[in-house]
């Protein structure tokens, strides 16, 4: 268990944060066709990924890293490191998951500590070399067309003519986007330039592929189709690490997540041993109401509640096991025994109480 | 399980009429330009003119002091200092407060004002579009012409920053070293410090010159960064607008001699015309002469300004797709 | 061999998002089309002479009434040397006014007064900031520094790109401005083509480093040229070896001081020598291209979210 937890040594981490190598079938991936040329990179990619690449330097590595903006602190001592796989790295907004992810894709430099990528400092181009960053925002060459703009890409990391021709249509197919490629980007709706975002992050064959909020904005069927495509990428061997804040959709993704909370990472691991973690570990939570005595025999009944105490204010001091399942029994109460909430306030500043909050216990 | 268990309350007073939104719109679009140090560093430089009028009044009283206090003595020969006195204050009339100071002042102004206003309306107007700002106001119950009001009155205050408000302060430094330009409408003809009225026709001078400038660049900016809407063209099409018109006036008059009326290319020239009228200045004593009249002058700008509300209204008609 | 590859498309990139800015090139087309027609007009009437001055400024009469004044005292049946003063008097002033003047003409009002003062810094630094100015306004710089291309290959590929823009615009349009003043343009053409050159070389690299350097670099940009360049350019002392434009003056006086272009106080302009003047703007245009790479190598640009 206390593997879970963040690690300052990586020696000691590599187990606990390890990203899963998950093996989809290829023959899964929607039916996609996939050009001769792929099809010689998945073979070569699926023997990588079963030899699993345990040895050998990390495709990224955060040692000790910490990122300032003026006074406010945006990433803080993280020790993190990605081999094969995916990573969730999950996070409420504000957390430092972006900061994250542009220090991953060279775009930031460390104000302490360093970010390597297959070994080498990731602001370098070399390191660019394994690198598909997929940003959050969403401005393109707009008056191009979304193939001509995978083909610039392509061309500038240094592919030919026509290898960026082939290449281009190659990824396009990739993200299902060969078809309506030819339009401009300025017509396109938010899903078709995720798409595209998500094509030239691949243009070059990275080991790494860095994806900021990647699923947001496309719909249900292209969800699904991307969560494939993923799932290929890593059974290539592909090292992915993926933003988002919300951890139901990591979980169709992977079940390895980081959790980052107030530039930390709060942990990282399997999400099922994290919730374990959460669970024995009680939250502190004041509440009020205009029937204390009734709230508070109640609240005893409940399985979840270790111990309850009433403070000077008349309010009550909860400490609780299950933040979900309490916070579930909770609302049930309050409507059952026609209670009016007069305060709620969890005092738990702990990377528990975020935790809580980032696996559903307020919701 | 009601409702009001979640303290909501609904909005019980009566909304403003849309005409209140202007100053919000106003008020949002300054906090955006006055949080930026560039602005901060423009207005700065902008004051170097105005120290220089507020310091050199007081520059010149002492020298005049001492010059009075210690005659001078070329060889044998005292000079009569009451004549030097009178001498230097005919030289430097510029700084005794009166309508020369002003127009000095609003027409040296004008490069500071053009660069200052060419961030302003990017950062006002061209941030909407670039930022796509603009359906959170084309949202509210407002008309399309409010915002524009709000937009304009956000640069007017700008350029009142830039050129109105230094002015007042000179106009109140010169009333408080002597009271009597505060009174005297005829205090510059007694006291032979120079030309022009004082108290409060050159105090009305002052705001109407103010006036002019607000009034015109205020729609003029705002047109200028609706159409262009990015920074460099704007930039682009104000320079041209304001100096490249102006080079080509002054080539074409003063360097190639051709009909004055050529004059009236320059906006600013004419802007500074008119408020020389506020400022009761003779038309034939203005400099660079020869001017085209105050009433060509007037109407040239009238004209652009008219252009300007015109397309002002299509791109109000027009519908924004904005994605 | 793949980094040179696409070192050589982001120029090639570039130019082409350089030469899709529609709207700029326009308004660039529309200045220069504006001023050729001012000076084709004025071709066309023949005004490139002092003929039309008046002696005294202002209300005095023209040169030409005088040189006609003299052309009619001619005519009359003076005696001796009377006769022999009008026409000398007649044959100067003409020689002077009417054939001589045209260069000095074309070159105080269109070459040093619109062209140095204006039309070169607006052209350089709308192209120049651009480079970078435009992807960073716009947000679209992330691709490119996503790419694995080295930062100081990236900012000299956008300075590649942009030069020739500028080069077109300041070279083409100086060209096409004296070609259409006739002689006087000519002659300024091959006088003062190598101090545009120069000139636009280092302000290009100017503008450029602002570019990376400032995030509103347009108006950096024109507060340094209308204020710096024109302001302080001149003011008496030494504060105007500050402005380039100053260094591109001084190449043009020296280069056309045989034919008596010269500062109009030169006690106070205290001009350099041209061969100085080329040494700075070469030196300026290097150390610029360098710091500027220097700087963007290391800038962290946090617009770009």
């Amino acid at each position: 268990m206390p593997d879970l937890l963040e690690s300052t040594d990586p020696s000691r981490g590599d187990r606990a944060l390890e990203g899963p190598l998950v093996r989809a079938p290829l023959s899964l991936v929607n039916g996609a066709r996939i050009a001769n040329k792929s099809e010689s990179l998945e073979a070569k990619d699926s023997a990588a990924a079963e030899l699993g690449p345990k040895t050998g330097p990390p495709v990224l590595f955060f040692d000790r890293v910490s990122r300032w903006y003026g006074p406010v602190i945006g990433v803080n001592g993280v020790t993190l490191e990605l081999r094969s796989g995916i990573t969730g790295l999950v996070g409420h907004n504000g957390s430092g998951k972006s900061t994250l992810m542009r220090l991953a894709a060279g775009h930031l430099r460390p104000d302490l500590g360093a970010v390597l990528v297959e070994g080498r400092q990731a602001w370098t181009a070399e390191a660019k070399r394994h690198v598909g960053y997929c940003p959050e925002l969403d401005t393109y060459y707009e008056e191009m067309s979304g193939r001509r703009f995978i083909q610039c890409m392509a061309r500038l990391s240094g592919f030919s003519r026509a290898e960026a021709r082939s290449r281009g249509d190659e990824v396009l197919e990739l993200v299902g986007m060969a078809d309506r490629a030819q339009r401009p980007l300025a017509g396109y709706s938010k899903g078709m330039r995720q798409r595209i975002k998500l094509a030239q992050a691949l243009i070059h064959d990275p080991k790494l592929l860095l994806l900021d909020e990647p699923l947001s904005g496309i719909d249900p069927i292209g969800r699904r189709e991307s969560i494939q495509l993923f799932h290929k990428l890593a059974g290539r061997g592909k090292c992915l690490l993926i933003s988002s804040h919300e951890l139901e959709e990591l979980e169709k993704l992977t079940d390895h997540v980081a959790i980052m909370a107030a530039g930390r990472i709060a942990a990282v691991g399997p999400l099922t041993q994290i919730r374990d973690l959460l669970d024995d570990h009680p939250l502190s939570i004041r509440v009020a109401s205009d029937q204390n005595k009734v709230l508070a025999t109640a609240l005893l009944d409940c399985d979840d509640v270790v111990g309850l105490d009433r403070l000077p204010d008349d309010a009550l001091l909860v400490r609780a096991r299950n933040p979900r399942r309490f916070f579930q029994r909770l609302t049930e109460l309050v409507i059952s025994e026609h209670l009016e909430i007069s305060h709620l306030e969890s005092l738990d500043e702990s990377t528990h109480d975020v935790l809580g909050y980032l696996l559903g216990g307020k919701s | 399980m009601t409702v009001q268990l979640l303290h909501y309350r609904a909005w019980q007073g009566a909304f403003r009429r849309p005409s209140w939104g202007v100053w919000p719109i106003a008020r949002v679009a300054l906090g955006s330009l006055l949080r930026r140090r560039l602005f901060w560093l423009l207005y700065a430089a902008s004051l170097f003119l105005f120290l220089m009028f507020f310091f050199g009044g007081y520059l010149l009283d002492w020298a005049v002091t001492q010059v009075s206090q210690a005659p001078i003595k070329v060889g044998n020969v005292t000079l009569d200092t009451e004549r030097l006195v009178r001498s230097m204050r005919q030289t430097l009339q510029v700084l005794s407060g009166n309508q020369d100071t002003f127009a000095y002042f609003f027409n040296f102004q004008g490069t500071m004002v053009m660069i200052v206003l060419a961030l302003t309306g990017a950062v006002l107007v061209g941030n909407d579009f670039t930022f796509r700002s603009l359906p959170f106001y084309l949202s509210k119950p407002i008309n399309r012409w409010h915002y524009i009001l709000g937009k304009c009155l956000a640069v007017a205050v700008v350029v009142n920053l830039l050129t109105t408000l230094p002015a007042l302060g000179l106009y109140m430094q010169h009333g408080m070293d002597e009271w009597e330009y505060f009174t005297n409408v005829a205090y510059f003809e007694e006291s032979g410090m120079g030309r022009g009225p004082a108290s409060w026709v050159l105090l009305l001078g002052v705001l109407g010159f103010g006036t002019i400038l607000t009034v015109f660049l205020s729609v003029t900016l705002v047109a200028a960064a609706s159409w262009m809407r990015r920074t460099m063209p704007l930039v682009m099409v104000w320079c041209a607008v304001f100096l490249f018109l102006h080079m080509v006036a002054v080539i074409l008059v003063d360097g190639l001699r051709y009909n004055v009326h050529w004059r009236l290319l320059g906006l600013w020239n004419n802007l500074c015309l008119l408020g020389y009228a506020c400022l009761g200045f003779d038309h034939e004593t203005i400099w660079p002469a020869p001017q085209p009249s105050f009433l060509a002058a007037g109407i040239t700008l009238g004209g652009v300004m008219l252009l300007c509300l015109t397309y002002l209204n299509q791109r109000t008609r027009a519908v924004e797709i904005v994605r | 061999m793949t980094g040179s590859r696409a070192f050589f498309y982001l120029i090639l990139l570039s130019w082409q998002r350089q030469a899709r800015a529609h709207l700029m090139l326009w308004i660039a087309g529309g200045l220069l089309a504006f001023a050729a027609f001012l000076v084709l007009a004025n071709t066309w009437n023949g005004r490139w002479n002092m003929s039309y001055w008046r002696v005294p400024g202002g209300g005095g009469v023209t040169y030409g009434d005088q040189i006609r004044a003299f052309a009619m005292a001619r005519d009359l049946p003076l005696a001796g040397s009377a006769a022999s003063v009008t026409q000398l008097a007649w044959s100067t002033q003409r020689l002077v006014v009417d054939d001589a003047s045209g260069f000095f003409v074309f070159s105080n009002r269109i070459v040093f007064f619109l062209f140095t003062t204006f039309l070169m810094p607006l052209w350089t630094l709308s192209f120049a900031t651009e480079g970078l100015g435009r992807e960073r306004e716009a947000g679209n710089l992330v691709w490119v520094l996503s790419r694995p291309l080295s930062r100081p290959a990236i900012y000299l590929a956008k300075f590649l790109a942009a030069v020739p823009w500028c080069l077109a615009l300041n070279m083409g349009g100086f060209a096409l401005l004296c070609v259409l003043a006739g002689w006087p343009g000519i002659l300024a053409l091959a006088i003062y083509w190598p101090a545009v050159l120069m000139g636009t070389l280092a302000l290009a690299s100017l503008f450029h480093f602002l570019g990376a350097f400032a995030r509103r670099a347009s108006v950096v940009a024109i507060l340094y040229a209308f204020f710096l360049e024109t302001i302080a350019g001149n003011l008496p002392g030494h504060l105007k070896r500050l402005s380039i434009s100053f260094y591109t003056r001084c190449l043009m006086f020296e280069q056309a001081h045989e034919f008596g272009i010269q500062p109009e106080r030169p006690s106070i302009y205290l001009p350099v020598s041209g061969s100085f003047a080329v040494t700075v703007l070469a030196t300026v245009s290097i150390v610029l291209l360098v710091a500027g790479a220097w700087i963007f190598a290391r800038k962290e640009y946090l617009e770009l979210t």
